[in-house]
């Protein structure tokens, strides 16, 4: 069911498994039926583990959104909440809880806390009053989340920085407690996103990258508006196009879709023509099947020759959706104004395209990107073309957005240059971060992602495989935040030769968030260097 | 050799009981045990001894002393008591000592003399007095038995779960029973009592008379009764001088027993073991012991000094002032091997061993007997399984030495069972060594544990021993050495007379980084003696902040918790032990602990952002943090205020705010607000609409579309829009208002500054050529060829491609020849092209 986790040398699988079988084991602590009180925002990360048939396999026959006043009518023994730790919804939990008291028979109540119990949140349950009505309180560590054969997410928001002391100590607090386990890891890159503020402000142009730029994955599903995916067949003529939005699950079991997912967008287009000359070539093979042997054979492969077809109808559509896209002049102009920014070119000064955004109110986000793309490539911007930028803003989108202003300079995404030296050069060149001859359809650098540009935060993780980050010392001491290895001794006994052919397997670890063109870069490169990366984030 | 089976006593046909000394004592008791209260606790456990001066007529003057001894003599603890009359004395399952007073009391004391708690059997108890008292073991842990001077029945089946029973009353009872016993049956307790003739069973619900089947006839009372360890069987002393054993249900008999002495026994106790072949009864007088079972005759012994009996799971330990003796039924392995003239495959092997040693010949007759028999696998079992149940170490070594020897001869026999009987033997060896004094048979071991076993070594404060088992048995650390040292450490900061940092010290030189150690546990004990010092210091080794947060706060030390918690980067905890905080300190103190914590600050900016705004305004405040408090105020003027004069006033405060904090820019722009606030109440007081909240340029355009051109340029001029800005805005405006007319006076009052290719686009878009097409003409040329294609004039298009000689538009020209008459054109390009190409 989930064999994509299993691709990998490091088999996610196992993962999955077990975060099912504590759900499954958490669900039998509370005998007889139940229904499910969602905290709405981990249907999706849930939805990645375990199908509602799990859940109902266990006596699961209701579901509810977590809302204000009282619970629905369920005639069910158990009440699960499944929530986050967080003090509003104890408040709203509380109002639930305390609404059921007055009516019909008791019922049992639990709360699953995800990812971990809170003493605060249970405090708050407490001064409530309705801490006892609950009888089982537990965490379900929902950590990290198998998205895909090399991919593993937190889902979490706001996770704290300065991890990597905190590993170091929990390697002495853990220490006994727990077996003796042979790492499957053998690097691990701690990444924080302040380290890299530029990527993420860049287009992503991988396939999988622009479909999330402009329709948005969210738990690896999206969802795409209907039209293009109406029923072909003549007979299905007469109804109604549908109206709600289509909703795929992309991920590399999609055969199809592992094969064009990292590529550059304009690389797809020839594979996915190629792919349709393929399944229709061996569709008309039924004709040369003579013999029943043959035409056993041609059936059985139906199914699978069915999916694939299934499989191109849906990427070429979506790829169709994605070209009116991009083909579009302002798209292009958008982009043209990027890649100027990140080749170093006219960052200091005003730019036209912005201006004309901003007075034609095109969406503010995209306007901040690229102010903030600006910002990033230029080290800050002079005092007069930030304070004009602002202005602008302001002027045209709302005073309120001020308060927005603010917090991206207090993520660093936008400010003013200090001391009017400009950085970006020189980790430009000495990073190779800008590459004019980019090859998109047999790239030969992780810069095809961005067409030109090599995403910094790769680009670190390639040079810390080969040669190592001596040689950038210099570029290091540019970027953000201090940077310190630490080698972990393994225990003897778990140390072992390592086989020929055998490669190191690297763990990278995104502080707050990686693009989906970043993790098509890694998978590139992990083809190149013939090492196994994987990448895990944490938003 | 030949006298080994000197001590073995045959009882019926089957059985042989033998007796050994385990210990001769060396406790130097200067009463006699019958003048002493007497309590020995079962599996090798202490024996304790208070003197009974309450017994004798007149009270004696000294105080009574209470004494606690291990098996073996050594003196463990020795003090005055204190309290009221002691009643009865019984170790519980924990090995704590239970002293049942008189007035219903309990007191619980350790090994050492230590006291731990007391409880009270109620106050039926207190009023009618104890007048005898039972403890007694069941699954659950020890209970206790009251009698009380009313001839009514309390117990409490687990003294640790304390929960009371008064049993149900005796009809018509006016004296004491004769004796009576605790019957534990299907997990609920019972009384059983024998009253003249009669015996009652007492259960919660009722009372009932039992008969025991088979009973001789004759009898008048029951001067004894007793209970199998395991509640199974049951025993009855007669005035008849019979004994009647049979089950504990009273339902079968097992056989009867004349022993012709009608004086009550000291005492009687049960003497089998696990799958004994006999079911034997122990009786003491004063001076006589007799085992008695389905036999015409006893075994008897002569006692010599007055001894007490301790019923033990395979046998019965018997102890008087000088010696600590075990009776038990000989196992079937050492009586197979040691039975005179035994041919059993054991015995065999055990003597072949002897004669290899010797150098004999015979050795090889011996073991081809065996082998013949094909039984040499069983005579190893045999060796190894009598090895166990030896005392002496010699004798344990030289039925190992013939099991070693038999394996040899033996195909993959599995080593396992050998090597697991050497080390329990060598375990043993040790523990029941004189020193310690644990008197274990491997029955009682293997039943017991090794877990167990350690727990009584470790509640001996016999550390080092616990530790190097522990090590010999390569236990997991967790579950040995760490949880040994870690009670060690329990009872290290209990000493009182040793201060703080040698406690710390020794404790964490001992412990270092021992995995499974939980410093904070040992903190807690150390607290729980009131020794807070010594808990913060032991705490610092403890390396999990999450355990160390907790005592901390609880210890008052709640400003230490909170670096511990920063420290344990769980904001979870670290808020925690802020609401604690604030709870516990008045504010001004709250937010300088907080101000010299930058981490706890921002937490907690973070918990008053969700939660209280107002102490967020504080924070800012005391921290001068004016850009922040501007961003402050100026979020309550959209989501706190109402009216637009409290929101311009909100503003006012966020303006002051932002030029205290030195950033004039959000100062101004603060200002342009404020106006533009008031003068879009203006407006929709004068012109109606909806003018509040837009921004200033969607201001702007509603004042177009609504064709209030002049205001709208005074607004642009008062707050200085772009020039470009406001031409996009003006273009757009009248585009939508469909105002072609005065779309083109505007284009035409000064040369646009964005040019006019926008006017172009902008017209198609509303699909207006024929206006489009008026622009297209004035488009520069740098996007003149785009403003053709834009207007469908392809053919223009491609002549100014051509004159501009531009490549890329001249591909875009073409991209765009696509309609029938375009072909011309398309000729036309590709000759332009192709004569570039010649230059």
């Amino acid at each position: 069911m989930a064999a994509h986790l299993s691709y990998g040398r490091v088999n996610l699988n196992v993962l999955r498994e077990a975060v099912r079988r504590e759900l499954r084991e958490f669900l039998d602590k509370c005998a007889g039926s139940k229904a499910i009180v969602w905290d709405e925002y981990l249907t999706g990360p849930f939805g990645l583990i375990a199908q509602y048939s799990l859940l109902k396999e266990h006596e699961v026959e209701k579901m509810f959104t977590l809302k204000a006043s009282r619970l629905p009518a369920a005639d069910v023994k158990n009440i699960i909440f499944f929530v986050r730790p967080r003090l509003e919804l104890m408040d709203i939990i509380a109002e639930n809880v305390l609404s059921e008291d007055r009516r019909g028979p008791a019922r049992d109540f639990h709360i699953l806390f995800v990812p971990r119990r809170s003493l605060l949140c249970e405090q708050r349950l407490k001064d409530l009053g309705v801490l006892g009505s609950f009888i089982h309180r537990e965490e379900y560590s929902l950590d990290l989340i198998p998205f895909d054969g090399d991919l593993l997410s937190m889902e979490s928001e706001g996770a704290f920085k300065q991890v990597a002391n905190m590993m170091i100590r929990m390697k002495r607090e853990f220490t006994g407690s727990q077996n003796s386990v042979f790492p499957v890891f053998d690097n691990l890159l701690l990444l924080d996103r302040n380290v890299d503020l530029l990527t993420p402000l860049a287009t992503q142009l991988t396939y999988e990258g622009l479909i999330d730029e402009i329709y948005g994955i969210q738990n690896s599903y999206v969802k795409l508006p209907p039209e293009k995916f109406a029923p072909k067949k003549q007979g299905d003529g007469g109804k109604d196009l549908p109206t709600e939005a289509k909703k795929l699950q992309l991920n590399s079991a999609e055969e199809l879709y592992a094969e064009i997912r990292d590529k550059n967008f304009n690389a797809v287009g020839s594979v996915l023509s190629k792919k349709a000359k393929v399944i229709s070539a061996a569709f008309e093979e039924r004709h040369n099947a003579k013999t029943v042997g043959e035409i056993k054979q041609f059936v059985s492969q139906l199914p699978h020759m069915q999916a694939a077809r299934g499989s191109l109808a849906n990427h070429t559509s979506i790829a169709e959706l994605i070209k009116d896209v991009t083909t579009s002049e302002d798209f292009f102009d958008k982009l043209t104004v990027e890649q100027e920014f990140m080749s170093g070119i006219d960052t200091d000064k005003v730019n036209g395209y912005i201006e004309d955004c901003i007075a034609q109110k095109h969406s503010l986000i995209k306007v901040l990107r690229l102010v903030c793309l600006q910002s990033v490539c230029n080290s800050g911007l002079k005092q007069k073309v930030l304070d004009y930028y602002k202005r602008e803003i302001l002027q045209t989108y709302g005073y309120e957005h001020i308060l927005t202003l603010h917090n991206l300079e207090k993520a660093g995404l936008l400010k003013p240059q200090i001391g009017g030296r400009n950085n970006y050069p020189t980790i430009r060149k000495t990073l190779r971060l800008w590459m004019d001859d980019v090859n998109e359809q047999n790239p030969t650098d992780i810069s095809y992602v961005y067409s030109g540009y090599a995403p910094l935060s790769v680009r670190l993780a390639q040079l810390l495989a080969r040669p190592g980050w001596r040689s950038i010392e210099e570029v290091l001491r540019i970027l953000p935040g201090p940077h310190f290895e630490e080698r972990q001794p393994l225990p003897t006994g778990l140390q072992k030769k390592r086989q020929p052919g055998e490669n190191r397997v690297t763990l990278i670890f995104f502080l707050g968030g990686v693009t989906f063109a970043e993790v098509a870069a890694l998978r590139f490169l992990s083809q190149l260097e013939d090492g196994e990366i994987r990448a895990s984030f944490s938003q | 050799m030949d006298c080994y089976t000197a001590n073995w006593n045959p009882l019926g046909d089957s059985a042989f009981y033998r007796k050994y000394e385990l210990y001769s004592m060396d406790w130097d008791l200067k009463e006699e045990l019958r003048d002493c209260l007497v309590a020995a606790a079962p599996y090798g456990g202490p024996i304790a001894l208070l003197r009974n001066p309450w017994r004798k007529e007149k009270p004696a003057s000294v105080r009574p002393v209470l004494d606690i001894y291990s098996a073996s003599g050594m003196p463990l603890a020795s003090l005055p008591w204190k309290s009221g009359p002691v009643v009865s004395l019984g170790w519980s399952a924990e090995e704590e000592l239970l002293c049942v007073q008189e007035d219903g009391v309990v007191l619980v004391y350790g090994l050492h003399g230590d006291f731990r708690r007391h409880f009270s059997m109620g106050n039926e108890v207190l009023q009618n007095r104890v007048l005898d008292a039972r403890i007694f073991h069941t699954e659950f842990g020890s209970g206790v038995a009251i009698l009380t001077g009313a001839h009514r029945f309390t117990l409490s089946a687990n003294v640790g779960d304390l929960k009371l029973r008064r049993m149900p009353e005796v009809p018509g009872l006016q004296s004491a029973p004769s004796c009576w016993t605790t019957l534990c049956q299907d997990r609920v307790a019972h009384v059983l009592l024998a009253v003249g003739p009669d015996l009652y069973l007492l259960d919660h619900a009722a009372c009932s008379t039992v008969t025991p089947p088979g009973l001789a006839p004759g009898v008048s009372s029951f001067l004894q009764m007793a209970v199998s360890f395991t509640y199974r069987h049951l025993a009855l002393f007669t005035d008849t001088g019979y004994i009647w054993m049979g089950t504990a249900s009273l339902k079968e008999k097992l056989c009867e027993f004349n022993c012709n002495i009608r004086a009550p026994p000291k005492q009687m106790v049960w003497c089998s073991r696990p799958r004994s072949k006999e079911k034997a009864v122990v009786v003491a007088w004063e001076k006589r012991l007799m085992v008695v079972g389905d036999a015409p005759e006893s075994i008897q012994f002569v006692l010599d000094e007055d001894s007490y009996l301790v019923p033990e799971l395979d046998g019965v330990r018997i102890f008087s002032r000088s010696t600590h003796e075990f009776l038990h039924e000989v196992p079937v392995a050492s009586e197979e091997i040691f039975k005179i003239a035994s041919m059993a495959p054991g015995a065999l092997l055990l003597e072949a061993q002897k004669e290899y040693e010797k150098e004999s010949q015979k050795a090889d007759e011996y073991l081809r007997e065996i082998q013949e028999l094909g039984q040499l696998t069983q005579a190893v079992q045999q060796c190894i399984e009598a090895a166990g149940h030896e005392h002496r170490p010699d004798m344990q070594k030289s039925l190992l030495r013939a099991a070693s020897f038999g394996k040899c001869f033996l195909d993959r026999f599995p080593p396992d069972g050998f090597v697991r009987m050497c080390q329990d033997l060598r375990v043993l060896n040790a523990i029941r060594d004189y020193h310690i004094g644990i008197p274990l048979t491997y029955s009682q071991y293997k039943q017991l544990t090794i877990q167990v076993l350690l727990d009584r070594l470790v509640l001996r404060r016999l550390y080092p021993l616990a530790i190097q088992i522990c090590e010999y048995l390569r236990l997991p650390e967790v579950q040995g050495v760490s949880r040994i040292l870690a009670h060690w450490a329990c009872y290290k900061v209990q000493q009182k007379d040793v201060s703080d940092e040698d406690v710390a010290r020794a404790i964490n030189q001992k412990l270092g980084d021992t995995p499974g150690v939980s410093y904070s546990d040992i903190a807690a004990r150390a607290y729980g003696c009131g020794r807070t010092e010594l808990a913060i210091k032991l705490l610092e080794y403890e390396p999990r902040s999450g355990e160390q947060v907790p005592l901390l706060l609880k210890m008052k030390r709640s400003k230490l918790a909170l670096s511990k918690a920063i420290e344990s980067g769980d904001t979870d905890l670290v808020f925690t032990v802020l609401l604690h905080l604030k709870n516990e300190l008045n504010r001004g103190d709250f937010f300088m602990t907080l101000r010299n914590q930058p981490m706890a600050l921002s937490l907690y900016r973070q918990f008053c952002k969700h939660q209280e705004l107002e102490t967020l305004k504080d924070l800012y405040n005391q921290d001068d943090n004016h850009q922040e408090l501007g961003s402050f105020h100026i979020r309550a003027s959209y989501a706190a205020e109402e009216r637009i004069e409290g929101r311009v006033a909100a503003l006012q405060t966020a303006a002051d705010a932002f030029y205290k904090a030195k950033n004039e820019f959000a100062a101004k722009a603060t200002e342009d607000q404020m106006r533009l606030l008031r003068l879009q109440r203006r407006l929709e007081d004068e012109l109606g609409g909806q003018f509040l909240d837009l921004s200033l340029h969607d201001t702007v355009t509603t004042l177009i579309l609504g064709g209030h051109n002049k205001r709208a340029e005074q607004l642009a001029r008062d707050f200085r829009i772009p020039d470009k800005r406001l031409w996009w805005l003006k273009l757009t405006a009248l585009a939508a208002l469909e105002d072609w007319e005065e779309l083109e006076k505007f284009s035409k009052s000064k040369k646009s500054p964005i040019g006019y290719l926008p006017f172009v686009e902008i017209c198609m878009k509303q699909h207006n050529k024929y206006e489009a097409k008026k622009y297209a003409s004035r488009v520069g040329p740098e996007q003149k060829v785009k403003a053709l294609l834009l207007v469908g004039d392809v053919a223009q298009a491609a002549d100014v491609a051509i004159e501009r000689r531009n490549e890329a538009e001249l591909s875009l020209v073409l991209s765009h020849c696509t309609g029938a008459t375009d072909g011309v054109t398309a000729d036309k390009i590709q000759r332009a092209r192709a004569q570039a190409q010649k230059k």
